[in-house]
């Protein structure tokens, strides 16, 4: 029997958090063009300088913008998890982050928050449409991609570094292949390991980018930040981007109805509050 | 005389059927062995909030994790 090849990791800081890659049969060079995709769209995504293609979209005024390939993606994804949510996850939340003072990436600190200025999210199918490489936000609306940005590259990411890698793309993860011991890609949740194997798997968490009372994770029927009762969730699910979404559905849902959406939507899932 | 037999046939069909299912739907408020859906391989203790729940797709092992969801 051949042995396995060893695992070959790479671990960088990125989109202001932390990202690993691993994989099987891979190069140092594979990993390292995998933290470059991943540097080279975030600048494409980011709501924080102005030269980005979001921010670009984001100030179009209810113009028509043209996007990359990536970008159109990444705007369907959103509109993809705005119905598998129920409306729940939205990245049309843009106004109510600057209003908690998140103006800015989280190292440099936050801004004063004006709570009056948020407001709960439009619909997100009403406000943004998606054409081929081009795309169009209603006057007055802002997305910022976060999470789904993170589960969506951990998804591509994963593929390119494939038939046996793992990404982790700031706690969004997915797996493909069966891993170092042929049994899955050993990874951290909810206090055990659990074992993926072509899975994704993600911890939404309001103990994290957390200042005062504040923290990021915005219920957009409000436009403030959650207190469902739920502080933090992980789910694994069949993608990174999947288990994203439905932690963060679960999240905001709170304890009443989170263990009922996971059973539909996850195949194992954590909650504390 | 036809007509009124057969409307309180109909009558008393409908009311007895009525009755049947109250009293069946009372005696059997629910069945402890159903199955959970999906099916729940385990739950570790902690109800709601505070357990790790896994369905059969997920296998739980017993090696250090490489990396874990824990990041951002």
């Amino acid at each position: 029997m051949r042995p396995r090849p060893a695992v070959e990791a790479h671990h960088f800081e990125a989109l202001g958090t932390s990202c690993s890659l691993f994989g099987l049969g891979v190069s140092q060079t594979q990993l390292l063009k995998g933290e470059f995709w991943v540097r080279e769209l975030g600048t494409r995504i980011t709501r924080f300088s102005d030269r980005s293609e979001l921010a670009a979209l984001n100030r179009a005024e209810g113009g028509w913008v043209d996007v990359s390939a990536e970008v159109e993606e990444l705007l369907r994804e959103s509109l993809r998890a705005y119905e598998f949510s129920a409306g729940l996850v939205n990245v049309a939340v843009l106004p109510s982050m600057l209003a908690i003072g998140y103006t800015r990436p989280l190292a440099e600190g936050t801004t004063a928050a004006t709570l009056e200025d948020a407001i709960p999210a439009p619909p997100l199918s009403d406000v943004l449409t998606v054409r081929s490489r081009r795309a169009r936000l209603e006057r007055g609306c802002g997305v910022d991609l976060g999470g789904i940005a993170k589960g969506w590259m951990a998804d591509r990411l994963a593929v390119q570094l494939g038939p046996d890698a793992l990404a982790n793309i700031g706690g969004d993860l997915s797996a493909i292949g069966p891993g170092p011991r042929g049994d899955g890609w050993p990874v951290g949740m909810g206090g055990a390991t659990v074992m993926l194997q072509d899975q994704g798997a993600a911890t939404s968490s309001a103990r994290r980018r957390k200042w005062g009372e504040l923290h990021h994770l915005i219920d957009p029927r409000t436009g403030l930040p959650s207190r469902s009762g739920l502080e933090e969730v992980s789910v694994v699910a069949a993608t990174g981007c999947d288990a994203e979404i439905v932690a963060k559905t679960a999240l905001l849902l709170g304890p009443g109805l989170a263990t009922a959406y996971c059973a539909a939507h996850a195949q194992a899932w954590w909650f504390s509050s | 005389m036809r007509t009124l037999l057969l409307k309180l046939g109909a009558t008393v069909l409908t009311l007895g059927t009525t009755l049947a299912s109250a009293v069946y739907v009372t005696a059997h408020l629910k069945n402890p062995s159903a199955p959970l859906q999906p099916a729940v391989l385990a739950s570790q203790p902690g109800g709601p909030v505070g357990g790790l729940t896994i369905t059969p797709g997920v296998r739980q092992g017993d090696v250090q994790p490489v990396t874990s969801t824990y990041a951002s």
